[in-house]
């Protein structure tokens, strides 16, 4: 009996999309259900968005102002305790998920399974090592299987479901020993998350510049589309951390990514790895990321985008 | 600029497979040479060298040193990344630990020089010419020189030169007339002009020692009448800090054709302070102490910079797509020619650095084993192979350097792709340190006077007739075999044609030189096909061995056509007169 | 104050990798092993505690066979006071590890132990999170700034939101993240000297630690690959060919 808990992602006010593709993955499981569990201080309107995700048959709704802020020391406890009722644990492969998943596994005493990026059967799935550049075919020994899932890999459910909604409580002792002190975003503002986001336009070293890095959002803004980075714009300090594509980054899968100045290291490939169709702009010809890119345009970023927005004019 | 990434599977082969470095370890004094020292040593010393020196090799060659009224400064960066090479101990790797050095064997101080080179030789001859300065005081200097001067210049506080050329005295030093006159007080005013100094003046460090040849008033003439001495930029107080400028003075610094990172400067001693050396008139014989290391160290810098060609030659040859080749490749490096090119690079490169290796574990044993005779058979090995190391690898390092550029064709003259610069520093390591003809000179001189070059001979045909009954290795063997056999005979020949005519090895001790060094690089390429054989499993050993058989189908021929020009002798080089040229 | 810090020998960032013909993992024969790059931050971070006066002790671990030392040697020529070895052949996936580690803890009762956030061989991102939890101590993950104050550590991590910023009481795990220093080149006199600090070595039995139960490894295969598309000439081309594809 196949029967799946997915750890939603949220920010407080949306469940991140990146449950939504977890979602995706536990129908590739065949199994009888799949419930979502909330965590949250006050959560109501985030379980009624993880209701309607299609294939999602319960929404565990577990209110406690320790759960205000997604800390791993605070959460996994909570859900060992859900745990004994699921043959499977999944979280998506975020940084919210690589975080916990590990300590539920630990606690319940069964290995982890990271970055599924395709199911073959119940117990057995396929996961990247080595930066994606070996695939390995892999089977979780007996015992509840716990997994992150490459969010890459999968597509969003869709939002057409309507689960039943049903409160919980945990009464354990929760630690103290780990406080939530602050988040600093980068403020996208309106800008669509990175890795929800269908089109993503990106920025390399070749940008140059923190300021040079506005023609990138003025085009992003344009296109609707989110803002990604290279590791090496990252560590000039071009853009905030929050924004690197790539291996130690975020991996991502968009429709449409259009790469601007980035070499293409492999480090960074492997987080695009998956993208639609991938567009590449640099003025190297011998760039190494044009050998990934649908196409390429051999070119200064900085006339060229330009004449991009003359087009979406 | 091609990124350089140090050889280390080829640099652990060669000291494991070849030379097996372990044995050093056995040595009294090389005890820490262990294994996990010697791996650790090159992955540390490639580390620093990769991310912080070799990035400099291209900028230091766009900007070059600067010269303004005394002063040198640098291209950007040199400074700073010498300072962290030296505080991180990589100058004193092969120092005496009584002076801050770490005792390492000189053979882990190769495989660090052998990287620091390629990374950028131009950097390399800050800390190489220390070295020399370093090992004449160690082996003739008074202990108060040693005292004040040598754990500094072992740190790399502070550098070191050679100051020997002057505007008549090249090649020639018995031609040197900087002057020396004794005070009375154990120093001497040192009056004259040295040129061609290497790192006379730069900006790196505190103070600057220049080891001096000069001429006492009552000296005999000649090589017999020089004295070495130091001579400080600063003079060091009693606490031994640099104090006091003394008056010796960067003139000028030359525009060169390469190594534009290193200053190259003219010194004028004007009445500076300096302390004798050892004995007065003995200073030839010390300078030799320098001369020799430092040719050893050009060698490397030859390899250094036929390893970055190749490097740089092979990585666009994978991904340059130009016309389809007739095994359907796509790359250039499909293309049999473009092979052709690569595999001669790789030879050769990878045949040098067995020979530098092999040289300074002969070294290391000349200096440390407790058995004098066995000291005396290294050292031996060691006087043969000097002019081999210098002469050959640096010859090879202009035939690389060149077949590199050709590799990357109109890119590769153009000086984006980084290539032409190679050439162009290549030049220099032919010349100095005593030019090319001055090694082969000496091979066929000295060398064959003390019967070195024949003694090597009978050893390579004694090993090799211990692989006589090796099937799989018959493919080099046959030909080796020939190929001494040859050789030997050229030496017969030359010998007998010496006493004939001195004009007969003087005219051809050039190429005498080269065909001995192919013969010698044949012999270890038997030694590395050997090692590959039992490991055909790994690429990296198919690779070995795939170079050895091109080595000696493709290189080692080349003995053919110089055996006859050495045994045609001198007559037709010297038959025209000088007024028909 | 002891710092534990955890290492692990893995085939070089630089080395491409290449996979076996018949699936049956990686061509490992003779590459190039290094220190994972993220287990060197986590040193590098450890010996700026003790330089700073924060701590007194930085312990360096490695689990792996034999040749592990090698990493060990890296980590005290970098400046860590000693090192232990736990000795084995087997392939330890991380709850093994975890249980390893914790059973250290409990021998050596260090106030951090610092890992790096994942080993770039099999990219599991986890033992740090597990031995938190089999310790009972915090976690704080892909640090990219630690600040110890007392018995509390203030650690700034890189979450996709950005960057959050959380108190943990000592003694916890901190997993390192890539911008959290930069490594520093050993010395060489620190590679001499590295050889004379002490080893410890332990087998699994002596630490009475059984493996856990693990993840079979099936099949290792090659990724399917992108093929390269087309370059274009110029900016109209480029919106054409977006807009056939309706994404312009």
């Amino acid at each position: 009996m196949t029967k799946v808990l997915i750890i939603a992602e949220h920010d407080g006010k949306h469940i991140n999309g990146s449950t939504a593709r977890a979602v995706t993955c536990a129908q590739g499981l065949s199994a009888e259900s799949v419930e979502i569990a909330v965590f949250a201080a006050e959560g109501t309107a985030l379980a009624e968005q993880a209701a309607t995700l299609s294939g999602v048959t319960k929404v565990l709704l577990i209110e406690n102002p320790a759960n205000e802020h997604a800390l791993a020391a605070v959460l996994a406890p909570q859900i060992e305790v859900l745990a004994s009722e699921y043959s499977h644990v999944l979280a998506p492969s975020t940084t919210f998920g690589k975080d916990l998943t590990p300590r539920i596994a630990a606690h319940l005493g069964v290995p982890q399974i990271s970055d599924i990026m395709r199911v073959e059967s119940p117990r057995i799935f396929d996961r990247p090592i080595y930066a994606g550049n070996a695939i390995v075919t892999v089977e979780a020994p007996a015992g509840i299987v716990v997994a992150t899932v490459r969010t890459a890999s999968f597509s969003e459910a869709e939002t057409t479901g309507s689960a039943t909604i049903e409160k919980r409580e945990v009464n354990i002792e929760l630690p103290s020993h780990t406080r939530f002190v602050k988040l600093e975003t980068s403020g996208g503002g309106d800008r669509p998350d990175l890795q929800a986001a269908t089109k993503v336009v990106s920025g390399g070293r070749g940008v140059g510049s923190k300021d040079n890095f506005n023609v990138i959002y003025s085009l992003a803004d344009k296109l609707g589309a989110a803002v990604g980075a290279s590791r090496a714009a990252v560590d000039a300090g071009f853009i905030p951390n929050d924004h690197q594509v790539g291996q130690t980054g975020k991996i991502i899968a968009p429709e449409l990514y259009m790469a601007f100045g980035i070499s293409g290291a492999i480090q960074h490939l492997a987080g695009i790895k998956d993208a639609g169709t991938i567009v590449a702009i640099n003025k190297d010809p011998d760039a190494p990321i044009f050998e990934v890119a649908d196409f390429g345009l051999v070119g200064d970023l900085f006339e060229i985008i330009p004449e991009l927005e003359k087009a979406l004019a | 600029m091609p990124e350089y990434k140090a050889p280390q599977r080829d640099m652990m082969f060669v000291l494991n497979d070849i030379i097996n470095v372990s044995e050093l370890a056995e040595l009294p004094g090389f005890e820490d040479a262990t294994p996990d020292i010697v791996q650790g040593v090159v992955d540390e010393a490639a580390k620093i060298i990769e991310n912080t020196i070799a990035p400099l090799n291209e900028t230091g060659d766009r900007e070059g040193c600067r010269f303004d009224n005394g002063m040198v400064t640098a291209p950007a960066g040199f400074k700073e990344a010498y300072q962290l090479y030296s505080e991180s101990g990589w100058t004193g790797l092969d120092k005496s630990i009584d002076f801050g050095g770490q005792g390492l064997p000189y053979t882990l101080a190769t495989a660090v020089s052998d990287m620091l080179c390629a990374g950028n030789d131009a950097f390399s001859l800050y800390p190489g010419l220390t070295n020399g300065a370093c090992e004449a005081l160690m082996e003739h200097g008074s202990q108060e020189l040693q005292d004040t001067y040598l754990e500094k210049l072992t740190t790399g506080e502070w550098t070191g030169t050679m100051c020997l050329t002057e505007p008549q005295a090249g090649s020639d030093l018995s031609q040197v007339r900087t002057r020396a006159i004794d005070q009375n007080d154990g120093t001497y005013l040192i009056e004259g002009t040295k040129i061609f100094i290497t790192g006379g003046e730069h900006d790196f460090v505190d103070n600057i020692i220049h080891l001096v040849l000069a001429r006492l008033p009552d000296a005999p003439a000649g090589v017999k009448g020089i004295s070495m001495f130091v001579v400080p930029k600063f003079m060091v107080d009693s606490d031994g800090n640099p104090g006091a400028r003394n008056p010796v003075v960067c003139a000028s610094i030359e525009e060169k054709m390469g190594i534009h990172g290193s200053s190259t400067c003219v010194m004028s001693f004007e009445n500076a302070t300096g302390y004798l050396i050892g004995n007065a008139n003995e200073g030839l014989r010390y300078m030799f102490t320098m001369m020799n290391l430092a040719r050893l160290m050009v060698g490397l810098q030859g390899l250094g910079v036929a390893e970055r060609a190749t490097q740089g030659a092979i990585e666009y040859a994978k991904e340059r797509k130009q016309a389809t080749a007739i095994n359907g490749g796509e790359t250039i490096i499909h293309h049999p020619d473009v092979r052709r090119m690569l595999m001669t690079m790789k030879a050769l490169t990878e045949g040098c650095r067995m020979v530098a290796y092999d040289t300074a574990k002969h070294y290391d044993i000349s200096k440390a084993h407790p058995d004098e005779s066995v000291r005396k058979t290294a050292n031996d090995r060691v006087e043969l192979m000097t002019p081999i190391c210098k002469a050959f690898a640096t010859d090879v390092g202009c035939e690389v350097a060149s077949l590199g550029v050709l590799v990357l064709g109109g890119a590769g003259y153009i000086r984006e792709s980084g290539m032409e610069q190679y050439i162009r520093d290549a030049k220099i390591f032919c010349i100095y340190e005593g030019t090319n003809t001055i090694q082969a000179l000496d091979l066929v001189g000295r060398k064959m006077k003390m019967n070195l070059p024949q003694t090597f001979i009978k050893e390579m045909i004694n090993d090799l007739a211990a692989e006589s009954g090796n099937d799989e290795l018959g493919f080099i063997v046959e030909p080796m075999q020939a190929a001494l056999n040859l050789l030997d005979k050229t030496t017969q020949w030359l010998t007998a044609a010496a006493l004939e005519d001195p004009q007969n090895p003087a005219a051809t001790a050039v190429e005498y030189l080269t065909m001995y060094s192919l013969v010698t690089h044949g012999h270890f390429w038997i030694k590395a096909a050997r090692a590959a054989l039992a490991k055909q499993d790994d690429d990296f050993y198919k690779g070995k061995l795939a170079t050895a058989r091109f080595f000696t189908n493709k290189i080692l021929p080349r003995i053919y056509g110089l055996a006859p020009v050495i045994m045609a002798g001198s007559e037709s080089v010297m038959t025209a007169e000088e007024d028909w040229l | 104050m002891k710092i534990l810090v955890a290492v692990k020998r893995v085939v070089d960032f630089n080395v491409r990798i290449q996979v076996k013909a018949d699936g049956s993992g990686v061509a490992s024969d003779g590459v190039k092993m290094s220190m994972n790059p993220f287990d060197e931050i986590a040193v590098e971070e450890a010996l700026r505690l003790k330089e700073a006066g924060k701590a007194e002790e930085v312990i360096a671990i490695t689990i792996g066979p034999k040749a592990s030392q090698e990493q060990l040697r890296t980590a005290l020529a970098m400046g860590a006071d000693r090192a232990i070895h736990v000795e084995t052949d087997e392939d330890i996936q991380p709850l093994t590890a975890a249980r390893i580690l914790n059973a250290i803890i409990d021998k050596e009762e260090p106030k951090i132990v610092m890992l790096g956030k994942q080993a770039i061989d099999d990219d599991n991102n986890q033992t740090a999170q597990m031995l938190a939890a089999l310790a009972n101590w915090p976690q704080a993950t892909f640090a990219s700034q630690l600040e110890v104050d007392g018995d509390v550590a203030n650690v700034t991590r890189e979450v996709d939101a950005g960057l959050e910023t959380i108190a943990v009481d000592l003694p916890a795990v901190i997993s390192a993240d890539l911008r959290l220093n930069e490594p520093r080149y050993v010395k060489l006199p620190d590679i001499m000297k590295a050889k004379r600090k002490p080893i410890d070595t332990f087998t699994l039995a002596d630490l009475g630690v059984e493996a856990a139960a693990s993840v079979k490894v099936l099949k290792t295969s090659a990724p399917a690959t992108r093929q390269a598309g087309i370059k274009v000439e110029t900016v109209d081309e480029l919106v054409v060919a977006l807009k056939e594809r309706g994404l312009f």
